[in-house]
């Protein structure tokens, strides 16, 4: 691939972006989240068309218009999410829409398709029954039909998005020596990974991404963990956001005490107190949302305590909302808003028994705060009444957070509160967050944007495979020390 | 015990019902009446196996009853106007397709809600069938249907071979066909149909074509067994065929569908309605039943789920 760019409505996802596979070689490609890595091989495979750039295959040049097109020319993707139907078994999966014809018109030739199935298994060294439906395998194993199924149709580029993402160390060895094996074959492997390790294990060639551009390409031999994590971050840290930090936090509102949750949480603690605002950082995976949503009482949990304000959490979000936690959430169209009410309504969808105790709904009361609250945050609409889907996305989150102001809470919690929302409505955000701890609220923010992190938070913790790894005081937090934490090391 | 925890709750349901029944229902265990289910059950089977289908790809069809209805006024008054069965058989298929191929078209091509959808034809057919007939009965069909349903095969009569055959169609198309695998696909993972280059949206279309084919298949037992052609016969079959399939252990998620527990389906709907009526009971009283009878089922395989 060369001169790759991509852009999407108000975002340049790739900048002249070249990858080279070459037959043999495992071709690593790293990269922060949102360094384009996906972008990337969703062009590659013809799920998006890029603007500008070029294809070529053994040097001649190709047009890859859309999946059938890279896959005829040999490139198959192994994606996270595994494209395999659950009701049926590993053979058909592998010959989906490639069934050989049996001899009455429109059926198939099981025997054919088995014993083809089986000698693709055989190659790879499985040695489940093809008659498996897809639904009883594991993990791993999916993944060795999904690689299976890309055999079969001769890729000759293989390209695997953190393939070792979801399965435990002695599979990673199993996938290990496949990839070796193919490597062997002849197939150019491009390996997305955030495990530094396996960069260094199995790489033969590194392309290191940020922010959309090409940054480096090196051996493995050639360089060190450092290095790469300084080539990940790469950029001067802009810390234009905050002015003050928090010197003298006040007492804990929140202490989490060893959690495990069903969603796969393990042992996580932590603490936040009022004045606040503390991080959450980790990998795409790491369990920022998972612990969040356990922490508001949304997820269940298996073991350890979750102390608000002193008292104990049992596990109900009505609960954590009466105690004063308030979730500002990922997905602000679909978790936090009623997108076609108007701005009034969302404002007092939280805090409707708050501010009319005795049950009685009176409309200037409740315009009253409603008008206090745009003041208050700043929301730029036209009229309380508009609805929230017209607002911009920085005004649709000040609405939410109004939500919960309106509502008395004292805790809020941030998931990815900037994404999808212009530079300046970022700040605004953060000015909102720095007003909040002013005013004596605790702030808990999860972002995938480490320079966000470092230039909001005053304390940060690092979530990996379901864990919290690490801690990190304001001096400390820098995007190399995140990183290094969040990735896997030697 | 491995291969009893492998039993379908529907399985279980049937025995016990099959108990009850030959205890309270004074001539319900006679060979005549467990042949008489079986008929009753034919029409239903034909209604269900291809709505095993739809609900394997994530959709419904409501409006296989009203169809059904219409297509049995069809067929009866083309042969009340002297033409041969085979003419009057081929308009019930005909106008049953097209039901099938609209509803699918609906569905597929323009993204509508399966449920509003056929909710929408079931409106259709059903007042087409009542404008046509002015709401009563079409009688005068001449003996050729009534000769072909009353006979028998090896003892067994017409409706029952027809059911079997069916089935044998069924069956072969779903596990012995691409088509089956795409019925499977497009439920289990239709983004992974789409990238192996299959043209799923033609053989998604294609289950609700099937579907309303084998509507007006159905008309050609329906009529032949009440020997005459009424607008609202049918009416409410959708909801015993719906029912027959959840309860033989058809998921709407993930393209999970067993064509042999839509038989057991089928038959559990067909005793209990029999049970209950030589029970002489009322027959609102029997829709009541099935409904209970869909939650016993599901009850009891979600609590064995939980219970292994």
């Amino acid at each position: 691939m060369r001169h790759i760019s991509k852009a999407f409505p108000g975002v340049q996802a790739l900048k002249d972006v070249s990858l080279t596979a070459y037959g043999s070689e495992v071709h690593m490609l790293v990269g922060q989240n949102g360094a384009g890595k996906s972008t990337l091989i969703k062009i590659l495979c013809g799920a998006y068309r890029p603007n500008q750039g070029e294809f070529l295959v053994h040097g001649k040049p190709v047009h890859i218009e859309s999946t059938r097109d890279a896959r005829r020319l040999g490139i198959a993707v192994i994606f996270q999410e595994f494209s395999l139907v659950p009701y049926l078994d590993i053979a058909q999966n592998i010959f989906l829409g490639r069934e050989f014809p049996g001899r009455v018109p429109c059926t198939i030739d099981r025997g054919r398709l088995h014993s083809e199935a089986r000698r693709i298994l055989d190659l790879l060294g499985m040695d489940a029954d093809t008659r498996t439906k897809a639904h009883r395998l594991g993990v791993a194993q999916q993944q060795m039909v999904e690689i299976a199924k890309a055999l079969s149709q001769d890729a000759r580029v293989l390209v695997m998005d953190e393939p070792t993402a979801a399965i435990s160390d002695r599979e990673i060895e199993t996938l290990f020596q496949i990839v070796r094996k193919l490597r062997g074959e002849g197939i150019a492997i491009i390996y997305i990974s955030h495990r530094m390790r396996e960069v260094f294990e199995i790489g033969d060639r590194i392309t290191v991404l940020r922010d959309g551009a090409n940054v480096a390409s090196l051996r493995p031999s050639e360089t060190t963990l450092d290095e790469l994590v300084r080539l990940m971050v790469g950029r001067e840290v802009d810390t234009t956001y905050r002015t003050r930090f928090c010197e003298q936090p006040g007492e804990t509102v929140l202490d989490v005490k060893a959690l495990d949750t069903k969603s796969g949480i393990r042992g996580a603690s932590l603490t936040v107190r009022s004045g606040e605002i503390v991080g959450l950082a980790g990998l795409v995976g790491a369990g920022r949302t998972e612990l969040v949503r356990a922490v508001f009482g949304a997820d269940t949990v298996i073991r350890g305590e979750i102390v608000l304000k002193g008292r104990n959490l049992n596990g109900s979000p009505a609960e954590a909302v009466t105690l004063g936690m308030g979730l500002v959430p990922e997905n602000r169209k679909t978790e936090g808003l009623a997108l076609m009410c108007s701005v009034h309504d969302n404002m007092l969808a939280a805090g409707l028994r708050q501010l009319f105790p005795h049950g009685w709904y009176t409309f200037t009361k409740a315009r009253k705060a409603v008008e206090g609250l745009i003041q208050r945050l700043r929301v730029v609409t036209t009229s309380a009444r508009r609805p929230a889907r017209l607002l911009s996305g920085g005004n649709q989150q000040k609405v939410v957070i109004g939500k919960w102001l309106n509502a008395g809470s004292k805790v809020f919690i941030f998931d990815e509160p900037t994404r999808g929302i212009d530079v300046g409505a970022k700040a605004e955000i953060y000015k909102v967050m720095e007003r909040l701890v002013a005013e004596g609220a605790a702030v808990l923010v999860i972002s995938s944007e480490l320079p966000e992190l470092v230039a909001v938070c005053d304390r940060a913790y690092v979530l990996r495979n379901k864990a919290v790894v690490g801690e990190l005081s304001r001096k400390d937090l820098t995007e190399e020390n995140i990183l290094r934490m969040a990735m896997q090391h030697g | 015990m491995a291969s009893l925890a492998r039993v379908p709750g529907v399985a279980f349901l049937l025995v016990a019902l099959g108990i009850v029944f030959s205890i309270f229902a004074h001539g319900f265990a006679t060979l005549s009446n467990l042949l008489n289910i079986g008929i009753q059950s034919s029409t239903l089977l034909l209604l269900a196996l291809p709505m095993t289908f739809i609900i394997m790809t994530e959709g419904l069809d409501l409006s296989m009853g009203a169809v059904l209805g219409l297509t049995g006024v069809i067929l009866a008054s083309v042969l009340v106007a002297g033409n041969s069965l085979i003419a009057a058989f081929g308009a019930a298929l005909g106008v049953g397709l097209a039901f099938g191929i609209a509803n699918g078209l609906f569905v597929v091509k323009l993204g509508l809600p399966p449920f509003v959808t056929t909710l929408g034809t079931l409106g259709i057919a059903q007042g087409m069938a009542l404008v046509l007939t002015g709401g009563e009965s079409v009688a005068g069909i001449g003996p050729a249907l009534p000769k072909l349903y009353a006979s028998k095969w090896a003892g067994i009569p017409f409706s029952i071979l027809v059911a079997l055959s069916m089935y044998a169609v069924f069956h072969f198309l779903l596990y012995y066909t691409r088509f089956g695998n795409y019925v499977f696909a497009i439920g289990g993972n239709r983004e992974a149909l789409v990238l192996a280059g299959v043209p799923a949206g033609v053989f998604h279309v294609s289950v609700y074509a099937l579907a309303g084919l084998m509507a007006g298949f159905a008309a050609l037992l329906l009529t032949g067994r009440m020997n005459s052609g009424h607008p609202t016969a049918a009416m409410g079959m959708e909801f015993d065929a719906i029912a027959a399939v959840i309860v033989g252990g058809t998921e709407r998620q993930r393209g999970n569908g067993w064509l042999p527990g839509t038989v057991l389906g089928v038959l559990a709907v067909g005793v209990l309605r029999n049970g209950l009526n030589v029970m002489a009971l009322p027959s609102s009283l029997q829709v009541a039943s099935i409904g209970l009878l869909l939650i016993a089922a599901l009850l009891i395989d979600s609590i064995r789920r939980i219970k292994p």
